[in-house]
């Protein structure tokens, strides 16, 4: 009998793993039954089938209108291994388009994956940290991590994870403590950070002094960092190899002093010189960040004097061609000349 | 020799296995024999134990010639067990379809010939097997001896002991299997070939453009998508760090701003608070020096109004003054009181004197009119009387408290009210003088 099969071997180029997708618009509500169905097999070719459909921003926009994140959410607490793999990446891929993103937040994708966060499949939880990462980047994104109570786990993450992940949770970490930052000084986070200023990693360096900045903009951050004596190894990260890392520590240093004794530690820990090194530089991202720096240590009367005889490298700032960089140089010379 | 039972179908004893396999020569020839099967009669109900006819039992080595007499059988040597695998013995191929009986003589086979013959076979077979058959076969009658006698077709010399040879043999080295040719099933019917020449079915340069146009397109397009992705996401996370940078610059600006806001309005209150203080204690001391100056003066006054008040109210006397008045000034009084009580003791009496005087006269006077003159100088009397009883009084109701005042003025009071009275009646001054 005549077959539609011509021979016993698959043509090449079908992939045995990946569904069979149907026509067009068809495509996608076959996948999401097929996501369904209590055979494991279909549900793993389906899945392996939508990672492909998701880089399609047209796609992402119909499957969320479909309803897939109920059916990935369900998906999300399976106990195969590949089952669960798919599903984080499908959502992390998600993530990436902003429809993606506003979808997974109104549908509470963030409290179904705080579950995953102990996956013993350690690309499950890389992708569960790249969707916290991509979704905290929004600020309805950030309030959702803090509402679902993510910060402490997180801090706690931090000291045990892989690096890679050890990055990611860092940025989640930046941009959720831009907003509120009681839950994570009750659980402990200066110190972690504080050790993760020191690790060999470089992005893991400038990360955890991104989190530092951040924490150290609101108030009660900044007598947190003050009390757990950061700001030295702030200011002999300020001599940094890598500019990433010396960006970011002046960052964390210019919210930090802000307080008296924060001044007064960073003069203890004479931060005048290396942070004029970074003013001299003519193309580096610090310049911002340590002309605000030096401006709050000209209040004090010690800063003044030392830094009346670097007036110079000030005005050479007024050439900056950042605008933002020149107006910093104007205050700076303001306060430097102030006289009570 | 004629083979015996070739066609043999009872059990034979046992022990008799040397007949029982006769149909083996000792060449190699493999006849086939005939498998002893048992009679169906004979065969045992499934009740009763089974039991061997022959018990099963790995055979020796066949000797290699037949034995010669009994003293070659006598020599009982080692019993060597033989290959199972190239005993002639065995039987080998197919045990259960019929077999053509092995090669017989050439005598004719007719059944008149065989039943004779067999018969005839079987008394030699008696008479040769009574040395073998162990047991079953009677003793021999006295004076007989029973003799082994082989019966098969082909004599054997039976000994203990084996001829055996060694032999070796050994297969090449492999050679490959050489590939089976391919089967190549005979042709049958006719052939016919075609051929499609270049050019005749389509030209590939022009068809195969659309093809690849959307193969490539394809590809190009998701490779498109996916970079257009990680360019969107990346050039957004930069926007952001940039926006970032500038809000955190801004945001620290901001904070420095109110930390200096602080600082400053700190420093204000508590200068405002110290001048506050400062004039308020300032307040203080105008005060208190205000309050000193008053007290100072409102009491400096006071020793002296002190002194002079309890001057006044006398604390401090005089002892002498102070004799003259409790002492020599109410003697003083005293006795002028008396002088004075005298006085009016004495007026008293002139005053009641004069009145029965009068009153003598009234009565004398009021029986005949006397003259007139005695009413008129009785009369004056009595304005007279009345004009220094009133001065009496009024100066005696003066007295008193001129007694009080100071001790120097009732010497002049008493003159001066002598005076007025003096002025009225000079004859009544004296009297006056009396009174007081």
């Amino acid at each position: 009998m005549a077959q539609p099969r011509i021979s016993a071997y698959l043509p090449p180029d079908i992939d045995p793993t990946k569904a069979a997708l149907a026509f067009g618009r068809r495509a996608l509500p076959k996948l999401n039954e097929e996501l369904q169905s209590p055979e494991l097999l279909t549900q793993q070719r389906a899945l392996m089938a939508l990672c492909d459909l998701v880089h399609d921003p047209e796609k992402v926009y119909q499957a969320i209108a479909l309803g897939f994140l109920d059916s990935l959410k369900t998906l999300l607490v399976h106990q195969d291994q590949t089952v669960r793999q798919k599903t984080t990446e499908v959502l992390s891929i998600m993530a990436l388009h902003s429809i993606g993103r506003e979808g997974l937040i109104r549908s509470g994708v963030i409290s179904a994956l705080s579950g995953l966060l102990d996956d013993p499949v350690d690309i499950c939880r890389k992708n569960t940290h790249q969707i916290f990462d991509m979704l905290a980047k929004l600020p309805e994104g950030a309030g959702g991590v803090l509402q679902a109570g993510l910060i402490p786990p997180l801090v706690l993450k931090l000291k045990t994870e892989l690096e890679e992940i050890q990055e990611l949770i860092l940025g989640t970490l930046s941009n959720c403590l831009r907003v509120e930052v009681s839950e994570a000084l009750a659980a402990g986070a200066v110190a972690v950070l504080k050790e993760k200023l020191s690790h060999p990693s470089t992005a893991i360096r400038s990360k955890a002094a991104w989190v530092l900045l951040e924490i150290s903009s609101h108030a009660e951050g900044k007598i947190a960092v003050c009390k757990e004596e950061v700001i030295p190894v702030l200011v002999s990260l300020l001599e940094d190899t890598q500019p990433e890392v010396r960006v970011n520590s002046t960052g964390a240093l210019m919210f930090a002093l802000v307080t008296p004794q924060g001044r007064s530690s960073a003069m203890g820990a004479e931060a005048i010189p290396p942070l004029l090194t970074l003013v001299a530089e003519e193309t580096s991202k610090a310049r911002l960040n340590a002309i605000k720096t030096l401006t709050l240590l000209a209040e004090l009367p010690e800063g003044r004097q030392t830094l009346l005889d670097h007036r110079d490298t000030f005005q050479r700032c007024l050439d900056d061609p950042s605008e933002a960089v020149q107006r910093a140089a104007e205050i700076a010379i303001t306060v430097i000349d102030w006289k009570p | 020799m004629r083979r015996a039972l070739p066609g043999r179908r009872t059990p034979l004893p046992s022990g008799s296995l040397r007949r029982a396999r006769p149909a083996r020569s000792r060449s190699r020839r493999m006849e086939p024999t005939a498998v002893p099967v048992r009679a169906p009669e004979l065969t045992a109900p499934a009740d009763v134990p089974y039991s061997f006819c022959s018990q099963p039992r790995s055979l020796p080595s066949r000797p290699k010639y037949r034995e010669q007499s009994n003293g070659a059988e006598t020599e009982k040597g080692p019993v060597r067990y033989g290959n199972i695998m190239i005993d002639p013995r065995v039987v080998r191929g197919n045990v259960l379809s019929v077999r053509p009986p092995p090669p017989q003589s050439t005598e004719p086979h007719t059944l008149e010939v065989k039943r004779p013959r067999r018969a005839q076979r079987q008394v030699l077979a008696r008479k040769f097997t009574q040395e073998h058959i162990r047991s079953g076969t009677p003793e021999p009658v006295k004076g007989r001896q029973h003799v082994h006698v082989q019966t098969e077709l082909y004599l054997e010399e039976i000994s203990d002991r084996i001829i055996e040879v060694d032999g070796e043999c050994q297969t090449d080295d492999f050679l490959d299997r050489p590939p089976t040719p391919l089967f190549i099933p005979a042709k049958s019917g006719k052939d016919v070939a075609t051929q499609i020449e270049e050019g005749e079915l389509f030209d590939f340069d022009i068809e195969v453009k659309p093809i690849l146009e959307v193969l490539v397109g394809k590809t190009v397009e998701q490779a498109l998508l996916e970079v257009m992705e990680e360019e969107e996401l990346a050039q957004l996370w930069s926007h952001q760090r940039a926006f970032a940078e500038l809000r955190n610059a801004e945001f620290a600006e901001l904070q420095r701003l109110e930390e200096q806001d602080r600082r400053i309005k700190e420093e204000k209150e508590r200068r405002r608070l110290e001048h506050l203080e400062k004039l308020r204690k300032q307040k203080e001391t105008a005060e208190k020096i205000a309050a000193r100056a008053f007290a100072q003066r409102y009491l400096a006054d006071l020793i002296p109004s002190v002194f002079n008040k309890l001057h006044d109210s006398g604390f401090f006397y005089d002892s002498i003054e102070r004799d003259i008045e409790t002492e020599f000034l109410p003697w003083l009084m005293s006795e002028v009181e008396e002088t004075l009580q005298k006085k009016v003791l004495g007026r008293t009496v002139l005053d009641s004197l004069i009145r029965t005087v009068v009153e003598k006269r009234l009565d004398e006077f009021s029986h005949p009119p006397p003259s007139a003159q005695t009413n008129a100088p009785a009369e004056e009397p009595r304005t007279a009387d009345a004009a220094p009883k009133m001065s009496g009084e009024a100066d005696s109701a003066d007295q008193p408290v001129a007694e009080k005042e100071e001790t120097d003025q009732p010497v002049a009071e008493k003159e001066e009210t002598d005076q007025p009275v003096a002025e009225e009646w000079p004859s009544v001054s004296t009297s006056s003088q009396l009174e007081e």
